[in-house]
């Protein structure tokens, strides 16, 4: 069970030394309440209250950082099963795979194009993370040139390599041992040779298991040779069996029923036999580290857009920053529409105004990201904000006309927003995709 | 030693059964009995509920359809018989969602025009329908009763009930035994109180399926997915009001930027690709029918779901 901030508060030593990098005791406390400090940064702790409080403070699931750098990315410190009742903080690092048996030419390509591959969308860039190179030739020395080559592109990518062959690892880590690439994997038969090899080198390392008992026992195994940035490899048989292992290490993590299962949990795609549906379940049931074939334009960007969507943080919407936004290029006598700034309802309807090919202004006022349902609801979108809006973002002298076309939901202020604005009040389509027809049929100057 | 997942689950899903065959009273090659879920998706280990049904979305005056797909399935999209047809036996899709949309066109009134399409597609195709009647609250009312009347026995699902209209989507299927899709903006609470304003009606729990309406990915996915497992979880933990069979039909996925502004040899792939991972990520938050309107992604999203249905053998034990 985890401890309330008061209870932990009466283990501490209560100096308010400062030690720890935070102000007080109390605020420490509660910190560890909160599964956000580790109880290692007060050094006055008693045995006593460490052995008490280290079981209950640590984040349920344990933070493992893969490379290092720029592009290195963390996984794991989860607190929810569900991203409403928080959020999810650390996106899954989705890997390319490539095989030793490929060519250096290709396997020269997928480095570069994890390197410098970008989508943007909603202001945010997206990347894929790392390269996974697997040991298929068989050979330790084929498996030590084709890490080189991916290490001569300089991209500074996560590595992974994959092998249970200790000798392959050790000849590929020759080449890229600093970089703390992840290792994959451990079993109840390698382990020991796998430990030393993750410990010289200072990496992660995956266990693999086909059960959670399995996992477990690995687990106990590897923090006991020392070697504690654990992530979980449940080797699913299906794409039925991964949602049933990841949503139970998940859930007994975050219980802390089984605290030996609190690490991050790590998918290989590419043995799934729908590649896409692996990744897709992945990202949405709590997978950390997703391996896949480098992926095609339009799973590629599925794919970074699911994951961007599932860890926007639920509590803050996405907000558009409020203003008078074109559609097109607009001349005096075209059409404004007001909405919220909402990113949702700007983006449909963006992309509906864009289909209908008419030069259009959309004014976006701040309902600080509410829609506009929920906006009309609380008061938020009121005639008082439209005129604000209105004057604030010089639309008067963007058009040449003064009507407003408002959201059919927001129907119910339109005497309100004539009446403050001195503008005429159309009142639009509840619905986004009919603003096409709406346009067409009713925009007449 | 096994673990057990700590879930206490003390609801279910309520059962809704799609469709009527010969023997229930209808036409119909097959029907569907989805809900009774205990736990969440894909976690079920003792008699599985069956995995999500695929619909294909089809129309009936393919001027108000996403040019991609007039595009892609040609000629067919002008006739509404082989559509559906084509849905069945080419496309193999587990129903035909019928959006009336000839009834969006202006003043129209025809409405023995509306009773006679949802006739011809119910001869073209054997499997269970949805219909979705009209966009005007005017019309309504003989929309309804034309759909209601036109699939008497055939156990449809009609949409689509809203907060502010749903009496004559309501009246039509309690005259002739359909269901009812009762959306409500990605708001749990409003879910919750569409449907119990039917239930007030008369409209029975097993004749309704939530629509908790569908975002784009990448255009408020997120928001709609919380939505599906907010109901989901709540049903699980007995609020009977929200225990009901979820729909995802995320259907601006053809109209996004994305598809739109692809290469024009990509814009199919980016379609399909788009409503798939979509449909999964659903199918994953409780979904329990799909609606895609690109073929493509129907084989893909068949084999998905056999996969995600196989191969579960828990050594977790789920309470």
């Amino acid at each position: 069970m985890a401890l309330k901030a008061l209870d932990i508060y009466k283990l501490l030593p209560k100096k308010n030394c400062k030690e720890c990098g935070d102000p007080t005791c109390l605020t420490f406390a509660m910190k560890l309440a909160g599964g956000k400090a580790d109880v290692d940064l007060c050094p006055y702790l008693s045995d006593e209250a460490k052995s008490v409080l280290g079981a209950t403070t640590r984040p349920p699931i344990r933070l493992v950082k893969v490379g290092v750098g720029e592009r290195s990315f963390k996984v794991g410190e989860e607190f929810v099963l569900y991203r409403h009742d928080k959020t999810f903080y650390h996106p899954p690092g989705i890997v390319f795979h490539v095989s030793d048996t490929q060519t250096e030419e290709e396997i020269e390509a997928v480095t570069r194009r994890v390197r410098d591959e970008t989508f943007t969308r909603v202001g945010s860039d997206l990347r894929f993370n790392g390269i996974a190179i697997r040991n298929e030739s068989g050979s330790p020395e084929t498996f030590a040139r084709a890490v080189a080559m991916v290490e001569s592109v300089e991209a500074h990518l996560p590595p992974i390599l994959i092998s249970r062959d200790t000798a392959a690892l050790k000849a590929a880590l020759v080449h890229c041992g600093s970089y703390h690439p992840l290792l994959h994997a451990a079993t109840a038969e390698n382990f020991h040779e796998m430990c030393a090899l993750a410990k010289q080198h200072g990496c992660p390392l995956v266990v693999q298991a086909g059960t959670l008992e399995g996992l477990a026992r690995l687990v106990k195994d590897c923090t006991a040779e020392g070697v504690s940035d654990l992530i979980l490899d449940p080797a699913p048989d299906s794409l039925g069996d991964f949602v049933v292992r990841s949503t139970a290490i998940r859930q007994l993590a975050i219980t802390r029923a089984a605290p030996d299962l609190g690490y991050p949990v790590y998918l290989d795609a590419t043995r799934a036999g729908n590649e896409d549906a692996a990744i897709a379940l992945g990202i949405v049931k709590y997978a950390s580290v997703i391996v896949t074939s480098p992926l095609s334009p339009g799973p590629a960007k599925a794919a970074l857009t699911l994951r961007q969507n599932i860890y926007t943080d639920p509590q803050k919407p996405i907000q558009m920053n409020p203003g008078l936004y074109r559609v097109g290029t607009p001349g005096k006598d075209a059409p404004v529409l007001m909405t919220v700034n909402f990113s949702l309802t700007f983006f449909t309807l963006q992309g509906y105004l864009e289909s209908t090919r008419i030069p259009c202004f959309m004014l976006i006022v701040d309902t600080e990201g509410l829609s506009v349902l929920t906006a009309v609801a609380a008061g938020k979108l009121n005639e008082t904000l439209v005129r604000d809006s209105v004057k604030k973002f010089d639309v008067e002298n963007e058009v040449s006309h003064r009507k407003l076309i408002i959201p059919g939901y927001a129907s119910p202020l339109s005497g309100r927003i004539e009446d403050a604005t001195g503008w005429k009040v159309l009142v639009g389509p509840r619905d986004a995709a009919e603003i096409g027809e709406y346009l067409h049929e009713e925009w007449k100057n | 030693m096994a673990y057990t997942i700590p879930f206490d689950w003390t609801g279910a899903i309520g059962d809704v059964v799609l469709g009527a065959t010969k023997s229930e009273g209808g036409t119909r090659r097959i029907s569907y009995r989805i809900g009774g879920g205990k736990t969440l998706p894909f976690l079920e280990t003792g008699p599985v509920s069956p995995a999500p049904l695929i619909a294909f979305e089809i129309c009936d005056n393919p001027v108000f359809w996403p040019p991609l797909i007039r595009n892609y399935c040609g000629d067919l999209t002008n006739n509404v018989a082989e559509w559906a047809k084509t849905a069945e036996s080419a496309y193999g899709a587990d129903m035909v969602r019928l959006y009336l949309t000839s009834t969006r066109m202006r003043n129209f009134s025809d409405f023995a025009s509306v009773k006679k399409t949802v006739e011809t597609v119910l001869s073209a195709t054997a499997l269970p329908l949805i219909i979705e009647g009209s966009n005007e609250p005017k019309i309504d009312s003989e929309v309804f009763q034309a759909c209601g009347e036109a699939g008497q026995g055939e156990r449809l699902l009609l949409g689509t009930a809203e907060a502010g209209r749903y009496r004559s989507i309501a009246a039509a299927a309690l005259a002739y035994n359909h269901s009812v899709l009762a959306q409500s903006p990605i708001d749990i609470n409003l879910a919750k109180q569409l449907n119990i304003l039917l239930r007030e009606i008369g409209v029975q729990h097993d004749h309704i399926v939530i629509d908790p309406y569908t975002g784009a990915l990448g255009y408020g996915f997120e928001y709609s997915f919380s939505a599906m497992e907010r109901i989901r979880f709540s049903a699980l933990k007995g609020d009977a009001d929200l225990a009901m069979p979820m729909i995802c039909s995320a259907a601006d996925s053809l109209t996004i930027k994305e598809v739109r502004e692809a290469e024009p040899g990509l814009q199919d792939e980016m379609a399909v690709r788009w409503e798939f991972f979509t449909g999964i990520a659903a199918a994953a938050a409780g979904a329990e029918i799909i609606c895609v309107r690109h073929p493509k992604t129907i084989p893909l999203l068949r084999a998905a779901f056999e996969d995600l249905k196989k191969g579960t053998r828990p050594e977790a034990e789920v309470q």
